[in-house]
């Protein structure tokens, strides 16, 4: 099996975000391994991929008009033949609707992300380990009922 | 040539206590040495990743004088094993953070809900160095600042 290329790497975290934005139909749950843990945005603890994954999958299907993220340069470290860590910041927006029928809009300007990629026996690279953050709160505006 | 033992996740508990010691034991040359020189960090409140060696700097500026003190209470350290020489650590801490600036003015930072990921390589002489680190806050939080003689 080849060793992981930092190309194959910010390759993987675009499909990251175009699932997790909605732009791909892909499952997110497929780009991590069975025993992934994560720190999402605003967590106090860890929790496991599968168990945060829905979470999201919830999200998006009560987002309105859906999200858009903006990746900054992708940092990668190769860290062994079959794991590499995978380093950047993001700003992402997204929009959800109220049960008043306002939306709510929320913009992530300093997001930071730390994804850390192994390949598994079938050759694919999937995500053991995330800790996505913002160095600053999250600007939050509703408008609209 | 002898076997090495690949990681456990009982010494990669043991080095992340001995981290947050030495942080608050204020010994900035074996603070450096925590680290690889390639590391990079997200402190909690930077929007960029920084080289380690930045960061120790600016760590041992700020938080290594005798004014200054760091503490922190670790939550439960959960390890990911990797390969024989590389693994993850995550865990929450309540880290509380005092320093004085030189104007004299002193400040308090308490973060109760800090969340950690340091990714930890086994070197040739087998010791354990962080090749990353991501600290975050889960809440937004703003330094206090203490009354003068506080």
């Amino acid at each position: 099996m080849s060793d992981i290329s930092p190309d194959e790497v910010r390759s993987e975290v675009q499909r990251f975000w175009a699932i997790f934005t909605g732009t791909s139909k892909d499952r997110i749950e497929e780009l991590y391994s069975s025993d992934a843990i994560v720190f999402t945005g605003s967590a106090k603890r860890s929790d496991p991929a599968t168990l945060a994954s829905i979470r999201r999958t919830r999200q998006r299907a009560k987002a309105g008009s859906g999200s858009a993220a903006e990746v900054g340069a992708i940092e990668v470290q190769i860290a062994g033949p079959d794991v590499a860590i995978a380093t950047y910041t993001y700003q992402f927006r997204s929009s959800a609707r109220d049960r008043d029928g306002s939306t709510m809009q929320t913009h992530t300007q300093f997001g930071r992300a730390t994804q850390v990629f192994q390949r598994d026996a079938s050759g694919k690279l999937r995500i053991v380990h995330e800790h996505l953050s913002s160095a600053a709160p999250a600007k939050m505006e509703k408008s609209g009922q | 040539m002898p076997a090495i033992d690949s990681i456990s996740a009982e010494q990669v508990q043991t080095h992340v206590h001995n981290f947050w010691r030495v942080f608050s034991t204020k010994s900035k040359n074996e603070f450096s040495e925590q680290y690889v020189p390639s590391a990079t960090i997200f402190t909690a409140n930077t929007p960029r990743s920084e080289s380690a060696r930045l960061m120790v700097v600016r760590r041992a500026r700020e938080l290594f004088g005798p004014t200054s003190s760091v503490t922190a209470k670790l939550g439960t350290i959960t390890v990911q094993i990797l390969g024989p020489a590389l693994a993850i650590a995550s865990y929450p801490l309540h880290y509380c953070v005092t320093r004085t600036l030189p104007n004299g003015r002193r400040y308090r930072l308490d973060v109760p809900f800090l969340r950690a990921t340091q990714i930890f390589v086994r070197d040739k002489d087998g010791v354990l160095r962080i090749i990353h680190e991501h600290m975050s806050s889960a809440e937004a939080v703003e330094p206090q600042e203490l009354p003068e003689n506080g």
